[in-house]
């Protein structure tokens, strides 16, 4: 009853930030068409790049043109989340490290991690999030492998992948207590994610251990993509889920470590 | 000419220093950048599966095409866009006009002297793909290296210009940032970092060959692995230096009229 409560008033908390970062944003209107054109753009050159990718007829990986516009769609998806309610939060954290004023989110009466996890939204990112979603509608109409359990697997499985992306994330900014400087550090994350754009399969022997073992890429848009597309296999959709709660576990350790070494700015 | 020479020295060396502060944040871009390496395993893997080679490509052949584009993406690499529209939009710039030198040469030794930082990183990285290929060469001989030289300059100084040209339209309106993003996403598919050209359908062969993407990647790395003969060579400088003095007139004349409407926020 306790918790539920708790949850409840966490949940309240996040909706106000979220209302209070949307309002803000709706001053700035134009930024919608600009933000829009640039996720069009963007989508449109990854189909285009698949249509030079399968130039040859060939599958690419063992994956058709269509069930790699799954996995493009994902990624997509994956990117506009990262756009929306990852960087205008973590992003922040080593700035406000270096100014002190992390200070004052250590003090504020909720969980330190839900506060600098939850205190923006970037409205206007959601464009992908919405184009990645009609990728994978539009391609996964015309295969055959699609069913209704496998759809539903997917979705969880996505659930999944959004916590992975989230810790690795967490884990990188909160770095940041101690490389003050290297105010970028997520960017790895993103260079090492653009592999995510393609079936990891497509990827030669070794690489593809890189991808799927120490940088978790294959389970954030392949295996989903697998589910969906009705080639699930029970040993990935298992390491998923396993792979989903460790870190999720690894990044909560990591941050009350970074706390209990905090010494502040100026203090 | 003396006292030229002297400011670019001068220019030079305090830019070297604070670039080399800041190595740790510039080897996390360096990985950042990597699609052009991701690109290299996708293809060497579809090469493998078609046989050997495809699109008569060989894996060795993409490992030395993808690790020239890997280089001389990171040559050519240009952030002024996003300083212009901060210095413009925060009234930054207003100090820098006092000095009896043009701010574009301070951007521009900021630019270059950040490439000798690179350096080291950048032959590691290319000696450790040519390992991890074998039996891959990246240049047939030092003739070739020295035109690579040359080609690799003018596109530096091309892209410098594009970003400058379009950080100087945040005299105008306050989205040039989104505009640079914008050529970020058009560049990824159509400078050659992608798949080399010779994959796309015909059409956009042609059509790209009226932009400057492809003399900025595409011309530069078939000069490298030496596929380009003296007669290619001295066409791709040609239209190098056309295009550099076409970016050369659009940034003058940008600059001359958005001072007039330069209004210096906050100074």
């Amino acid at each position: 009853m306790r918790l539920l409560r708790r949850l409840r008033r966490y949940l309240r908390v996040a909706l106000i930030f979220a209302g209070a970062s949307v309002s803000a944003q709706l001053e700035y209107r134009a930024n919608f068409l600009v933000n829009l054109f640039g996720s069009l753009l963007l989508a449109g050159g990854s189909l285009l790049g698949l249509t030079v990718l399968y130039g040859d007829g060939q599958p690419l990986g063992g994956w058709s043109y269509r069930e790699t516009v799954v996995v493009v769609g994902l990624f997509t998806f994956v990117q506009g989340y990262i756009g929306a309610f990852l960087y205008p939060n973590l992003n922040r954290m080593s700035e406000e490290v270096r100014q002190g004023t992390m200070d004052f989110t250590l003090l504020k009466p909720v969980d330190s991690q839900f506060y600098l996890s939850t205190r923006n939204v970037n409205l206007f990112r959601l464009t992908d999030v919405a184009i990645g979603a009609g990728l994978v509608v539009w391609a996964a109409r015309g295969l055959e492998g699609v069913s209704l359990p496998g759809t539903l697997l997917g979705g969880v499985l996505v659930i999944a992948a959004l916590w992975i992306v989230y810790s690795v994330w967490f884990m990188l900014s909160t770095t940041a207590f101690w490389f003050v400087k290297v105010g970028n550090v997520t960017e790895l994350f993103n260079g090492l994610f653009r592999a995510g754009q393609f079936p990891v399969t497509a990827l030669p022997g070794w690489v593809r251990y890189v991808f799927t073992f120490i940088v978790p890429v294959a389970f954030v848009t392949t295996v989903p993509a697998e589910a969906i597309t009705g080639r699930a296999r029970p040993g990935s959709v298992l390491a998923a889920t396993v792979v989903a709660l460790l870190l999720g576990l690894i990044s909560r350790r990591f941050w009350h470590f970074a706390v209990r070494n905090y010494t502040s700015a100026s203090s | 000419m003396r006292s030229a020479l002297n400011k670019g020295r001068v220019l030079f060396t305090v830019w070297f220093a604070h670039m080399s502060a800041y190595r740790a944040e510039i080897i996390i871009w360096m990985l950042a950048g990597s699609v052009p390496l991701i690109m290299m395993a996708v293809w060497i893997a579809k090469a493998q599966a078609s046989g050997g080679a495809t699109g008569g490509f060989t894996p060795s052949d993409f490992a030395a095409y993808f690790l020239a584009a890997w280089l001389t993406q990171q040559i050519i690499v240009a952030w002024v866009a996003w300083e212009l529209d901060h210095h413009i939009r925060q009234g930054h710039l207003s100090p820098k006009l006092l000095r009896p030198l043009d701010p574009f040469w301070e951007f521009f030794m900021g630019h270059a002297s950040e490439r000798f930082v690179r350096l080291p990183f950048m032959l590691v990285i290319l000696f450790a793909g040519l390992i991890l290929v074998p039996g891959t060469r990246l240049t047939p001989d030092a003739g070739h290296v020295l035109a690579y030289a040359a080609c690799a300059s003018l596109a530096f100084t091309i892209r410098f210009l594009i970003a400058y040209s379009i950080g100087l339209l945040a005299f105008w309106f306050d989205q040039a940032t989104a505009l640079d993003e914008f050529y970020y996403v058009a560049a990824a598919f159509l400078t050659g970092t992608f798949a080399p050209l010779e994959f796309y359908p015909p059409f956009i062969q042609a059509a790209v060959e009226w932009t400057p993407f492809p003399y900025l990647v595409y011309y530069p790395v078939r000069v490298l692995t030496g596929a380009a003969d003296t007669p290619e060579i001295l066409r791709v400088l040609g239209v190098q230096l056309a295009w550099l003095l076409v970016m050369t007139l659009v940034r003058a004349l940008l600059w001359k009229q958005g001072l007039k409407r330069y209004g210096a926020v906050g100074a």
